[in-house]
């Protein structure tokens, strides 16, 4: 039986050679699509569940409750730990120090220049619960060795780096924290896996740390509360995490006697959503959204529906042709059942074949994924659980196309089926099939809002005025140490020296910046306010080099420490002055500091991405905090500056590691998952295309057939060519009416809904709808022009001979 | 074998009512060749389904071997179809993406004949038809008449009690066309029962009983024999 199912399946397929291509094209885009889809999921949620404890670490976080509203940092103050672990003596906590970047030298023997690293992640101090926490498997030493302040432990692939061989790396030694900190290597340990936001490298001792403090971290003080000091616990399962989320939100209340309003509090976020939570950073290399990938889940069963929407048009459309071949097979004793079975085998030839090409399909575009996803080894095709979820989307893929053709092909009558008085009219409703038709327009034209307005606001947000120039400067990573410091002028004269050179700042960071260091004030009343304000620490050349503008009063003079003050014009306003003006003049208290003279006032400048709003902001000049050169050039060649500005780096600072980039691209690093997810809506918005223009292709080629009469007859009696063109074009274009009136109010929920994420957005205009109509009836009309019209031209004779 | 009784038969549409038989009353014994004629219309090819098993009656009583089949539902009248009846069409109705071959194999198909004996019987029957050389062609290469036999072979080739056939020469040419009389002749006197649908006078000749329709109902019985 299955036999001749197949030898007719196969000749069938080979009769309609041109529908089966139109299928098989269609299912395998649609199945590449999603497996893709599910590779990429699946990478995103595997983040750190190789850990047995996964379930039970948490993160101490913090939730900062100013007027502006609630702030979100994985920081928590230095003092906290003490008192954690006196209270909940049951639990096991750990503390760990991320370093932000930074050189590292690595020494060898016998010499004295060591080889130059520069760690931008990775660098960690831990206290040893953490490495038992985070469960690193030692290959050399163990995580005692956490407990010595002058011990570091290096990943494998750390220490084949820096010293060619992890077994020659035990007892070398190396400098880290941009080479202030002198360590002997006393362990190593298997390197963490991809998928993990805790990618240790290098972890020196948390005592270290605090016995060193190069940078002066206030390690007493409650009020500072950096990103990089983050604490980890174990609860226990069955242990009640309610308790202690309650003791969370009392604990500053009670320990910390600044924080009288209690305008902070902690809470516990746990390990299994550090990943997805982008309320707060994390120390992988980025945040995926939950809902991001519930979008991204969507939009590929609406690509793997969309292609069994055509299957089930274009089979049913055929259906009709085959009618005789269904009324034979009932007169010679088929039942419905074993008809329908063989149209469920026929349908699963073609998803069958086209999962295979699905899978081809999905191996050349992998590269290109995982370049966009930056998940480089684990988005594997070939593993056991994404070859089951391809035949399990195969086999429900099979079902949805089938299920309805078989329905409507076993209920063919045969004395009917076999006279061939089966016509479309009688093949299933074509509402139906019209409504399908709809739907994948719906769609499409969804997709295609969707790409125009992402686009736009991508556009829009790396043309936008941030209020200082971004273009062609260049940024240098340095060390705030005494040794940089004491000849940062030096490096200055030889840089304004250079012709390309128009303007040198140095700065705790660049106007926009991911860094951000907020601090308690009063300004003009001696009281504090109630909400921080962001510091900027930069030289006197800082608003000439970033091109910043003044809107009251003037910049402040070169010093070395703060005289003066100057802030932007969101502070003034947020302190209640309507003119910049007024605000010259009045004193400013920075923390527990000296207050002084504010003597300018700068107009607003974007300080993160446009999702934040700008923040109030005070700049002053404080030479110890310097770790960024900026530097203007005039040049069209950028590269060569760059790799000049880099010897006369070599020549000034030998023993640190040259760590540029250019102003503007470290501003779209901030944009990156929007810009993966604009991609992805482009992508996918020309999958959605394709795969309905497939579907209207085969419904246009069958509906050319069926009206072969209607044409003959309307010719005979003088219809133009036109009219005839305009008598297949009018039900599509009306059908793409009826899905624009579906698919322009969701794609405007959903994208508007998107955009609230920017503080800095565009409007979604009627020009967006209009250009996704406009697009889908061209799209249409070209592909159903080119059948329609040589069915137009025909002869009509021929047409009517066929009766 | 055949014994149907006051058969009665509607087609609607939403307006109109029409009449395909009425009251029909007719018996064909086992062994016998029938001729079934009448103008266009007059509810031939109606009865013929109905004997067929391809269509249920709307009224009267329908006995075949005994059995009452008036009112059974689609799957035991294949059943019972697939088991006793073959067919012979005017326009052949074989499947063109099927072979000689595998056209003739397909009723042995659905009735769950081993692959083994498939093939042994359904070369049997190509031989006795002389279109065994044909057997790996598709229909569209081979004449009409050719066609035919395949379509004949296909009809007997489960060895059917009866065997109706709805005007078998209609498409082809006198010769063709007496060579499938003749084909039917032969098969009648090995004891199949055969039902025929003509407008041929010329056809109906071979058989022993010409039936002879108006409006749905029987008007006039030749006997040949």
């Amino acid at each position: 039986m299955l036999q001749t199912f197949l030898k007719t399946a196969l000749r069938n397929l080979l009769k309609n050679k041109k529908h089966a291509l139109l299928n098989v094209l269609g299912l395998s885009v649609a199945l590449a699509a999603c497996i893709i889809v599910f590779l990429v999921i699946r990478y995103e949620t595997s983040y750190d569940k190789h850990l047995k404890n996964y379930k039970n670490i948490y993160e101490v976080v913090t939730k900062d409750i100013d007027e502006s509203g609630e702030n979100y940092t994985v920081g928590i103050p230095f003092p906290a730990i003490k008192f954690l672990r006196q209270d909940f003596p049951q639990y096991q906590f750990a503390q760990i120090m991320v370093n932000y970047g930074g050189q590292v030298t690595a020494r060898a023997e016998g010499q004295p220049v060591g080889k130059k690293f520069y760690e931008r992640t990775g660098t960690f101090y831990a206290e040893p619960a953490a490495a038992k926490m985070f469960e690193l498997k030692f290959l050399s030493g163990d995580e005692k060795v956490l407990d010595d302040v002058n011990s570091v432990a290096l990943s494998q692939s750390t220490a084949e780096k820096y010293f060619g061989n992890w077994k020659d790396a035990v007892g070398k030694r190396i400098n880290t924290d941009n080479a202030q900190y002198d360590l002997q290597v006393a362990a190593i340990f298997e390197d963490v896996p991809e998928n993990s936001d805790f990618p240790f490298k290098i972890i020196s001792s948390y005592k270290g740390f605090e016995t060193h403090n190069e940078a002066g971290w206030p390690l007493d003080d409650w009020g500072a509360n950096s990103s990089n000091h983050q604490i980890y616990m174990v609860i226990p399962p069955g242990a009640n995490t309610a308790t202690f989320e309650q003791y969370l939100t009392q604990f500053e209340k009670k320990y910390n006697k600044n924080n009288i309003d209690a305008k902070r509090t902690h809470f516990l976020q746990p390990l299994s959503n550090i990943h997805f939570d982008d309320r707060l950073s994390n120390n992988g290399q980025h945040i995926t959204t939950k809902r991001s990938l519930y979008t991204l889940a969507f939009v590929g069963l609406l690509v793997i529906l969309m292609a069994c929407i055509n299957f089930i048009n274009l089979s049913t459309a055929l259906a009709v042709t085959r009618s005789k071949e269904v009324g034979i097979r009932k007169v010679m004793g088929s039942s419905r059942t074993q008809l329908r079975v063989q149209v469920f085998f026929e349908t699963a030839l073609v998803v069958g074949s086209a999962a295979c090409i699905a899978l081809i399909i999905s191996y050349i575009a992998l590269p290109y994924v995982k370049n966009v996803f930056a998940a480089q080894g684990k988005l594997n095709l070939f593993t056991i659980d994404s070859l089951l979820f391809l035949l399990v989307i195969t086999l429900v893929t099979i079902f949805l196309s089938g299920v309805y053709p078989a329905f409507i092909m076993g209920k063919f009558k045969p004395v009917e089926a076999i006279k061939n008085k089966i016509n479309t009219s009688r093949v299933g409703s074509i509402s139906l099939r019209r409504a399908l038709v709809v739907l994948q327009f719906a769609f499409s034209q969804i997709f295609i809002i969707a790409t125009v307005i992402a686009v736009s606001q991508m556009n829009f947000i790396r043309n936008a005025d941030l209020g200082f120039t971004k273009e062609a400067i260049l940024t240098i990573q340095m060390n705030a140490d005494s040794v940089t410091r004491s000849r940062l002028n030096a490096f200055k004269d030889e840089l304004l020296k250079r012709n390309d050179v128009k303007q040198v700042s140095f700065s705790f960071d660049a106007p926009s910046s991911q860094n951000s260091w907020a601090s308690n004030f009063a300004f003009d009343k001696m009281e504090d306010k109630k909400f921080s304000v962001n510091l900027k620490m930069a030289d006197e050349n800082y608003i000439k080099t970033y091109d910043l503008k003044l809107a009251a009063g003037r910049f402040y003079n070169m010093s070395d420490t703060a005289r003066e003050y100057v802030v932007n014009e969101t502070l003034v306003k947020k302190c209640g002055f309507n003119n910049p003006k007024d605000a010259l003049g009045k004193m400013l208290r920075l923390g527990g500091r000296r207050p002084m003279e504010v003597v300018g006032v700068v107009k607003d400048f974007k300080q993160q991405s446009l999702r934040e709003a700008v923040l109030p902001i005070a700049i002053y000049p404080s030479k110890r905090w310097y770790q960024t050169a900026g530097i203007k050039l005039s040049t069209n060649n950028l590269v060569k500056s760059n790799t000049e500005i880099q010897q006369l780096w070599d020549k000034t600072f030998p023993e640190y590691v040259y760590q540029s980039s250019f102003l503007d691209d470290n501003i779209n690093e901030y944009y990156q998952q929007e810009q993966r997810l604009s991609l992805m809506y482009k992508i996918y918005a020309a999958l959605a295309i394709f795969i309905s223009c497939l579907g209207l292709y085969g419904l246009i080629s069958f509906m050319v057939v069926q009206k072969t009469k209607e044409v003959g007859i309307r010719k005979v009696l003088g219809a133009s060519v036109q009219s005839i063109m305009y008598l297949f074009s009018k039900e599509f274009t009306v059908l793409i009416a009826i899905a624009f009136v579906l698919a322009a109010p969701a794609a405007w929920y959903l994208m508007h809904s998107w955009l609230k994420d920017f503080a800095y957005r565009i409007e979604i205009g009627a020009g967006v709808f209009a250009i996704a109509i406009a697009v889908s009836v061209i799209i249409a009309w070209i592909t159903v022009g080119y059948k329609s019209l040589r069915a137009a031209l025909a002869n009509p004779v021929k047409s009517l001979r066929t009766e | 074998m055949i014994k149907i009784t006051d058969l009665e038969k509607y087609y609607r549409t939403e307006e109109v009512e029409t009449i395909a038989l009425n009251k029909l009353s007719i018996e064909v014994k086992e062994g016998e060749f029938v001729a079934v004629m009448g103008p266009s219309g007059c509810g031939k090819s109606t009865l013929l389904n109905i004997l067929g098993l391809l269509d249920d009656p709307d009224g009267g009583s329908f006995v075949f071997n005994g059995i009452e089949v008036a009112g059974f539902n689609e799957r035991k009248r294949a059943d019972l179809r697939k088991k006793n009846i073959g067919f012979v069409f005017q326009s052949f109705n074989l499947i063109d993406e099927l072979t000689v071959f595998e056209n003739v194999e397909l009723p042995l198909i659905y009735n769950n004949v081993k692959a083994a004996d498939r093939k042994k019987r359904v070369e049997e029957v190509l031989d006795n038809l002389k279109i065994m050389h044909r057997r790996n062609h598709y229909p569209q290469q081979l004449s009409g008449g050719q066609q035919q036999r395949v379509a004949v072979a296909r009809a007997v080739v489960n060895n059917p009690k009866l065997i109706l056939a709805d005007e078998p020469t209609g498409n082809l040419d006198s010769s063709n066309g007496n060579e499938v009389m003749q084909l039917l002749t032969e098969l009648n006197e090995k004891g199949t029962t055969i039902v025929m649908v003509t407008h041929s006078e010329h056809d109906a000749r071979y058989s022993h009983r010409i039936i002879r329709m108006l409006d749905g109902h029987s008007v006039t019985e030749n006997i040949l024999i």
